[in-house]
């Protein structure tokens, strides 16, 4: 993760870049952020956030991170990527009941009555909810005053920018400038 | 003179500690015990000091020095946000108590943002009710310098905390320690933890500058001794707060309310005069459950008496 920090107050410039780094760590998406820049202005104040991700956030389901089969009326999946493995039990546990699904071992479930077509659609994760993570995590790093907020999305690259009373345009077409330097539309 | 210290070890043989303390006419401030562990901070007449720490000592005992014990100390942040909570402001009021003092944290109602950060009057006059206020601000100088305006005027000495150094603060704040801005985690490497050692020294200087005026005005009665007198009380004996009394420099904080007990207040006799007459009693500004009794000086108590037989 690369992070560069512009501003006019060199003290507060690396404190942030800190904070930065701590808080996105501590919510856990640091692994999925590629380069950010931050615009630091307390005078004015603007404060402008913007992250390019190493890849778009996209819904997830059952069949992108696990391989299934159907054997008679039980379906075998096969984990294949941990990390969402809490969220495939808990998807098969909501959809047929926990006396249907067994846990062979840690990466192996049985689905009693479960049509693997029907699973293979299930959703295991939302690409929003990435997304509002990420914009919760960058509230965070701000200073709380900041409260008047501008967000601007666009594939992989989300800019926040951020004032403590009213947003004027200049403000605003510095963010898309910044925004459209990682690679962002507008 | 009144000092104060610690003693830290076990309970064993501690009973001869506190027949000792009241041998030489010594109050227990606190009490903390852990299992076997002991911990008291005791404020002694000085000149039986080296008396009480050979006895700490012959039970297996050591003395500990607490510049802060016998005070109240307030760390305050701009709200008590995320933003600005726990760290550092719960590691510095940690400092403040591992010198001993009593702490309280705090945050503003409207402490937050550069040119709409606020402070009530009803939010200073809480602050003033402590022997000193350490204010914690961000990184960036610019919203210092806006945000000096929070401290200005307050009746108490104010310790700065801030990330950048800063200068010409002298008119709003006594002391100001930079380096410490806003943080996302403890405040736990070397170099932090000497950061909160220097804040530590600088709130310690602030309070025996604080003793210093006190010195050259003498209060009619020491807190620590008025203390004593209010510990026979019932209510505040049988009170299961953690400290029912709290020692400031110059005043106590009673917890129980001043409303239901004002009777008492007002009849307790103190080296044959009232209470009211020595000292200035009223209903905390926190909220009533507690009661400030402010301690006169002697020359005030004088100029006072002067001014009834004329």
């Amino acid at each position: 993760m690369e992070v560069e920090v512009v501003g006019s107050d060199s003290y507060g410039c690396s404190a942030y870049k800190t904070l930065f780094e701590t808080i996105i760590s501590d919510v856990g998406k640091a692994t999925l952020i590629d380069k950010t820049k931050i615009i630091l202005k307390p005078e004015i104040p603007l404060f402008i956030f913007s992250i390019r991700l190493i890849n778009k956030p996209v819904n997830k389901v059952i069949s992108d991170v696990a391989s299934l089969r159907q054997e008679g009326n039980e379906t075998h999946l096969s984990i294949s990527d941990e990390r969402y493995a809490p969220d495939i039990l808990s998807q098969l546990w909501k959809n047929y009941g926990r006396d249907n699904v067994e846990q062979q071992t840690r990466f192996d479930l049985v689905v009693i009555n479960g049509k693997e077509d029907i699973i293979a659609e299930l959703q295991v994760s939302s690409g929003e909810e990435v997304k509002k993570d990420i914009i919760g995590a960058l509230w965070r790093i701000m200073p709380e005053g900041i409260k008047v907020r501008h967000s601007i999305f666009d594939g992989k690259v989300i800019t926040v920018i951020a004032t403590e009373e009213i947003i004027c345009p200049e403000m605003v077409k510095e963010g898309s400038t910044l925004h459209k330097s990682l690679g962002g539309v507008v | 003179m009144f000092e104060v210290m610690m003693y830290d070890g076990g309970v064993y043989r501690s009973e001869e500690l506190f027949e000792a303390i009241e041998d030489v006419g010594g109050v227990i401030l606190q009490t903390t015990r852990s299992a076997q562990i002991l911990t008291v901070t005791m404020s002694i007449p000085g000149e039986d000091k080296d008396f009480i720490s050979k006895v700490c000592q012959s039970i297996g005992g050591e003395v500990k020095c607490v510049p802060l014990a016998g005070t109240e100390i307030a760390v305050i942040g701009c709200t008590l946000g995320r933003h600005h909570m726990p760290h550092p402001i719960c590691d510095i009021a940690e400092e403040v108590r591992q010198y001993g003092g009593i702490t309280a944290v705090m945050g503003l109602a409207r402490g937050r943002g550069k040119n709409t950060s606020q402070i009530s009057a009803q939010e200073k006059s809480i602050i003033e009710e402590y022997d000193a206020a350490v204010f914690m601000l961000g990184n960036f100088k610019n919203c210092i310098d806006t945000k000096k305006e929070l401290f200005k005027n307050i009746n108490t000495p104010v310790i700065l905390v801030c990330g950048p150094p800063i200068e010409n603060f002298e008119d709003n704040c006594e002391v100001v320690v930079s380096g410490v801005g806003r943080k996302a985690e403890r405040m736990k490497s070397p170099e932090e933890m000497k950061k909160l050692q220097e804040i530590g020294d600088a709130i310690d200087e602030v309070i025996k500058n604080k003793k210093t005026m006190l010195e050259e005005d003498p209060l009619f009665i020491h807190p620590a001794e008025l203390k004593k007198l209010l510990e026979e009380y019932e209510p505040i004996n049988m009170s299961l707060r953690p400290a029912p009394i709290v020692l400031h420099l110059d005043s106590l904080r009673v917890k129980i309310s001043y409303r239901e007990h004002k009777d008492y207040f007002n009849s307790l006799e103190v080296y044959g005069r009232k209470l009211k007459e020595i000292a200035r009693v009223s209903e905390s500004k926190i909220d009533d459950s507690s009661t400030i009794i402010h301690i006169k000086t002697l020359s005030e108590i004088e100029y006072e008496d002067k001014g009834k037989t004329q």
